[in-house]
């Protein structure tokens, strides 16, 4: 027997409206991310039953504020209920209202029956509804609507067993459109109308047709007053509905938020909370995620020792100990920071505070180009980059989002410090210059010029892509959500969700780049054939990446390095901190404890000055070339995945390099 | 008068905004006829946020200064 076509539903509402709790409610576990069609827009999908031997797939559109998008990733919204990309007719409208809002909530629900898909209304947050002392005839408001209303507390899961049998009985609103788009030729409108659809998805349809623009606007005001209309017309309907069914006893009234605001976007206490939480976020990220990460490398490393134990010697198992374990090692590492960093954003997010940090950090990010939408992945950056730039999905403003892409990885993230610390010890005396500790300033100043990179190259880059494409930036409108409980389940999956796809997507990646420069580390040209070695040990000078140190050598010259820096800057490529150990390859350190290495490094003699090899200037402008290059094959993928333009990547990846280049030459001449 | 000169606690009638303003400002509930009031304000009185038909919406100055509204009243 033919399988049954399964129904897709999809989900459609306000921002905050409860709609991601009703999406795991509905869905479990059962979740997958993929794209939308044409846009860099995560679309998160799932599977509910809706009756025994009957699934259904449901899609998690985003939040809107209408169907008219105002923004590209927006339109993803219209574009799946009209079907631009053909993936398939939706079959039932999931709207989800806030039953503290429902004003503006059933303006967007007016807007989805108006295209006359079936469509059942879901009113969340039904206790907090009590809690407003708000009471609301629901049957009466179906009726008028034209479908079923539903109250349900997403929470707790009360009323959720309602919406499945609801969907399956959903029918097409039979009710006159309540927004008639007036002013306008209905005739010419008729004339683009496809069968019987209705003739508000008509007029939606022709808007988001450039050749139909001219027509509208010779006919009417133009498709912006038009716009402005419908919502003007719609309020009003809207206003008549909860005039009638909606019952309000202010005395029950129990908020809090605005109390809360008073203390939290309070010019100086707002400050001191923003800056205490972000100071705990970047501290948990730096230390809390050290425990995890070690322990990480400690299994992988006892695995590869168990590995190399049982297998035979010889090519494949010092590809798998050497080449594919630390690749999967340099992914997993990376997992307990992003897990921490998204379970923050959750949290923000889920609390209604993420809005309040936007808001109070606008102002200072708006000369650069950026708004407070960009401080998380800033203050992330300085972690690792890689959840940073992962945080940048959230965005509505896509040139917003493809800055901060570009401009986080100049932020000095934690793998620099090894490298900053071993250098730092190595070239800075360690002296006090009035009472401050010269190699701490050193380092402060270093941060500093990692967020200072960050922000000119934003402004820059805004006025070049401003000057390119003449994109009029949206309006900054932002709402500031009601404070609420984070609900442990959304935090859940949403770490489960950006983990997993980082480790699926950009993993992969990482771990085949990973052999490739093992294979470039273990093989020179006149030892390639020698995989019955028991131990393949190539000299270094003599392997693929010593002979590109020595090649690229005379390149490096001018700012002070010599064949082994090169090598070292070479491999860094895999992780910054990787310097550390090549380093200590490379000059033959007996242990690689830090000390030893230092010790080592310190002792070494130029030939050609007889003094200390790592001179002051040398070594500035090595620290300068850290702080600048990219220098990090898992940042340059997540790049890549993230913007979707591996152009963008390579584009970052040879700026930044050349940018970093140019200043650890003028550097190194100015300090010789 | 306009959006940006309301005080923290003062109401307004919002007034037909000035031609260019993104229609979203209407999809969101800030509607000409609607009462509005200032709740707060980010460091430099900027952006600012208002409540308007139940919804608290935050909105740079630049964009206030471009909804004229009628004499304010409340504290």
């Amino acid at each position: 027997m033919e399988a049954k076509q399964s129904l897709r539903i999809a989900m459609v509402g306000r921002p905050n409206t409860g709609k991601s709790t009703l999406f795991n409610q509905l869905t479990g576990m059962n979740q997958k991310v993929s794209n939308y069609p044409g846009v860099t827009m995560e679309r998160t999908s799932g599977l509910t039953k809706l009756a025994p031997g009957q699934l259904a797939e449901i899609i998690d559109l985003p939040g809107i504020y209408s169907l008219h998008p105002s923004s590209a990733d927006e339109a993803v919204v219209m574009d799946s209920l009209l079907n631009v990309h053909e993936e398939g007719e939706v079959d039932v409208v999931i709207g989800v209202a806030d039953g503290t809002n429902l004003k503006t909530c059933l303006f967007v629900f007016s807007q989805v029956l108006d295209l006359g898909i079936p469509a059942v209304l879901v009113i969340t947050m039904a206790d907090d509804m009590a809690h407003r002392g708000l009471v609301l005839d629901h049957a009466a408001l179906g009726e008028s609507l034209g479908c079923e209303v539903l109250i349900v507390n997403a929470r707790t899961g009360e009323g959720m067993e309602a919406i499945q049998p609801a969907i399956i009985r959903a029918k097409a609103s039979p009710h006159a459109p309540f927004f008639q788009p007036g002013g306008i030729h209905l005739q010419w409108l008729a004339a683009l109308q496809e069968g019987d659809e209705y003739i508000y998805k008509t007029w939606l349809r022709s808007l988001s047709q450039p050749a139909h623009e001219a027509k509208i606007r010779e006919s009417s005001r133009g498709p912006k007053r038009l716009r402005a209309d419908e919502a003007i017309q719609r309020y009003r309907q809207v206003n008549r509905w909860l005039g009638s069914f909606l019952t309000s006893y202010p005395e029950q009234d129990r908020r809090f938020s605005t109390k809360v605001d008073r203390l939290l976007v309070h010019p100086l206490w707002g400050s001191v909370v923003l800056f205490g939480l972000l100071f705990v976020i970047f501290q948990a990220l730096f230390y809390g995620s050290e425990g995890p990460m070690v322990a990480i490398d400690e299994m992988i490393t006892s695995l590869s020792q168990s590995i190399n134990a049982k297998l035979p010697g010889g090519f494949f198992t010092h590809m798998i100990t050497h080449g594919l374990m630390p690749g999967i090692t340099g992914v997993l590492m990376f997992v307990p920071q992003i897990a921490m960093l998204f379970g923050f954003i959750a949290l923000l997010e889920e609390s209604g505070y993420m809005s309040r940090v936007v808001f109070m950090m606008d102002r200072f990010m708006r000369p650069f180009g950026l708004s407070g939408k960009s401080v998380v992945p800033m203050i992330s950056g300085t972690a690792c980059a890689i959840p940073a730039i992962m945080s940048t999905r959230n965005m509505e403003d896509g040139r917003e989002r493809w800055l901060a892409i570009a401009v986080t990885p100049f932020i000095t993230c934690s793998a620099r410090l090894p490298v900053y610390a071993l250098i730092i010890g190595l070239v800075i005396p360690d002296m006090a210059l009035m009472g401050i500790n010269l190699r701490g300033l050193v380092l402060f100043g270093l941060y500093f010029l990692g967020f200072a990179a960050a922000l000119a190259a934003a402004a820059l880059l805004n006025r070049w892509k401003r000057s390119q494409v003449k994109v009029k930036v949206p309006d900054f409108l932002l709402e500031m959500p009601e404070y609420r409980w984070p609900q442990p389940r959304n935090v859940g999956m949403m770490i489960w969700r950006q983990t997993s796809s980082f480790v699926k997507e950009a993993g992969k990646i990482i771990v085949a780049i990973s052999v490739i420069l093992w294979f470039a580390a273990s093989f020179g040209p006149d030892h390639a054939a020698d995989f019955t070695q028991d131990r393949v040990s190539v000299p270094i000078e003599e392997s693929y990446i010593g002979i590109a140190g020595q090649f690229i050598e005379p390149v490096m010259r001018p700012l002070g390095y010599d064949w082994k820096i090169s090598v070292a800057i070479l491999s860094s490529f895999v992780a910054r901190e990787v310097f550390v150990g090549t380093m200590a390859t490379l000059y033959s350190v007996g242990d690689e404890g830090i000390e030893s290495i230092h010790a080592t490094l310190a002792s070494q003699i130029n030939p050609e000055t007889g003094e200390a090899f790592f001179s002051l200037p040398m070594g500035i402008s090595l620290l300068l070339f850290y702080a600048f290059a990219m220098q990090c094959m898992s940042t340059l993928v997540v790049v890549a995945r993230e913007s979707r333009s591996w152009t963008l990547a390579l584009t970052q990846f040879v700026l930044m390099s050349l940018f970093a280049y140019v200043v650890a030459w003028a550097a190194f001449v100015a300090l010789s | 008068m306009n959006l940006s000169n309301l005080r923290i606690g003062q109401k307004a009638i919002v007034l037909e905004p000035e031609e260019g303003v993104s229609v979203k400002l209407f999809e969101m509930g800030c509607l000409p006829g609607e009462e509005i009031e200032l709740l707060f304000v980010a460091p430099f009185r900027d952006p600012m946020c208002f409540r308007v038909q139940g919804t608290q919406i935050s909105m740079r100055r630049s964009l206030a200064k471009r909804i004229p509204i009628t004499r304010p009243h409340g504290s």
